[in-house]
């Protein structure tokens, strides 16, 4: 049994063969180097790497266990070890998309995370010459997801990967693969499933058994442990006051918290629903901090007539100690009028204690947020 | 034969529990063709390994993820 994973976080997957005993042999394949189209698929291969059957049913199981296959006339030699950065560079150089998108595998494959960079100006220039290949829209994707999770995180990030597994999707709107990533952390109307509820039974059960749980480095939160919904839910009103209604409170002119926000799908349909990841981390160059001792952060969202959104106030809750540093996240889900066309901002705010340093001045500010929202021209 | 069998469906059973998006079958992939030799980092210790690696032997491949 050898298993090849189809996923962004492999440690999601050792945390999951960890709680359901499985030892064997996995491959991981963050960008869908195999071009599968979907998942789970049993593939049974002889003993000379040949596909014998494909989902097989118990009579063509039973067949490739007991049959003597005939050993092929010619077989490749098996490729080993990792690929030769530097000769793909080389041949890179010349800006054929092939050999970009080979070098920019490797880079994300075999190179630490500092070398994302190189990897996304790799897959970015293929697309150059190739904007219609959707496998490179994919993988420049999945290059710009891990790099906002990894120290090298630059602004926009995550918005570029949900705007290139869209455009990607756009491109072949039967790859299941690419479908599920937007999906992930899209809105709960699109959902098939919570993608990593698992997470919390599997920890529970790995920990009755007396054993220490796979630690995760990037954990699901937010739209990855959401319920799938058949119909939206929008919130109710004025279950709590605008919080600043007047607009009294003063700006954070200094940007003492930078604040990025998502919306996936990056491109919604009229009369579609998107999920808004909204993030907020303490500028470090100015050395800012939370203000723990207060209140919590209050995000308000108030979209226009014809709009609905799941919630208007939301609240972030605050660790014990008095300073803090921690990245704060906010989502919410919106659904749009069925007319709408174009690009739309709405308009959203955000209420926090913030300190400019350690000890520094503690402020209470409010930082106003528009919100972009393309949306596809036409109706569905 | 039909333990074995068994056992198979079960891990089967356990990916169609926690990714089942679709019937139709992969792209690229062909009875009686040989099995694409891509290397890709092992999960157990990011060496690069290959399905080439498993050759010799009968290989049940299980392409999931765990969502």
């Amino acid at each position: 049994m050898v298993g090849i994973l189809q996923e962004q976080h492999p440690g999601r997957a050792r945390l999951f063969m960890q709680w359901k005993q499985m030892d064997w042999p996995l491959l991981v394949d963050p960008l869908n180097l195999l071009g599968v189209s979907v998942v789970p698929v049993t593939v049974l291969l002889d003993e000379y790497g040949i596909v014998r059957a494909i989902n097989p049913k118990q009579d063509e199981f039973q067949q490739f266990m007991e049959e003597v296959y005939p050993e092929p006339k010619h077989m490749d030699a098996p490729r080993t070890g990792r690929s030769d950065l530097a000769a793909l560079e080389q041949a890179a150089l010349g800006h054929d998309p092939d050999a970009l998108r080979n070098y920019a595998d490797a880079l994300f494959l075999w190179s630490d995370e500092s070398h994302l960079d190189e990897a996304i100006e790799g897959y970015t220039q293929a697309l150059q010459k190739d904007p219609e290949h959707g496998p490179t829209h994919y993988r420049l994707g999945v290059a710009f997801r891990r790099r906002y999770e990894s120290p090298f995180r630059r602004a926009n990030d995550f918005n570029q990967a949900a705007q290139h597994w869209g455009q990607a999707l756009d491109i072949d709107p039967n790859q299941y693969i690419w479908r599920r990533r937007i999906q992930q952390y899209g809105p709960r109307l699109d959902k098939p499933y919570s993608f990593y509820d698992w997470v919390i039974q599997a920890r529970e059960e790995i920990e009755a058994r007396g054993e220490t749980p796979v630690t995760l480095t990037v954990e699901p939160g937010g739209a990855e442990l959401a319920y799938p919904a058949q119909t939206f839910d929008p919130a109710p009103t004025a279950t709590r006051p605008e919080p600043d209604p007047g607009g009294r409170i003063i700006r954070d002119e200094q940007g003492l918290i930078q604040i990025e926000a998502t919306v996936v799908p990056a491109t919604l349909q009229p009369g579609g629903s998107g999920r808004v990841h909204v993030v907020l981390r303490p500028d470090q160059s100015q050395k800012a901090h939370w203000n723990n001792e207060v209140d919590d952060l209050v995000f308000w969202v108030d979209p226009p007539a014809g709009w609905e959104v799941d919630t208007h106030y939301l609240t972030v809750g605050r660790p014990p100690e008095a300073v803090s540093q921690e990245v704060r996240k906010v989502e919410f889900e919106l659904k749009i009028p069925d007319e709408l066309t174009g690009p739309v901002t709405i308009p959203a705010y955000v209420l926090y204690y913030v300190c400019e340093d350690v000890d520094g001045t503690c402020l209470y500010r409010r930082q106003d947020v528009s919100l972009r929202i393309n949306v596809a021209g036409g109706r569905k | 034969m039909l333990s074995s069998w068994a056992s198979f469906a079960g891990i089967a059973l356990i990916f169609l529990m926690v990714a089942s998006v679709g019937a139709a079958a992969p792209s690229g992939l062909q009875v009686g063709q040989p099995f694409p030799l891509l290397t890709l980092p092992a999960l157990a210790d990011g060496q690069p390994r290959s399905l080439a690696d498993f050759r010799g032997g009968k290989v049940i491949l299980h392409i999931w993820a765990s969502w």
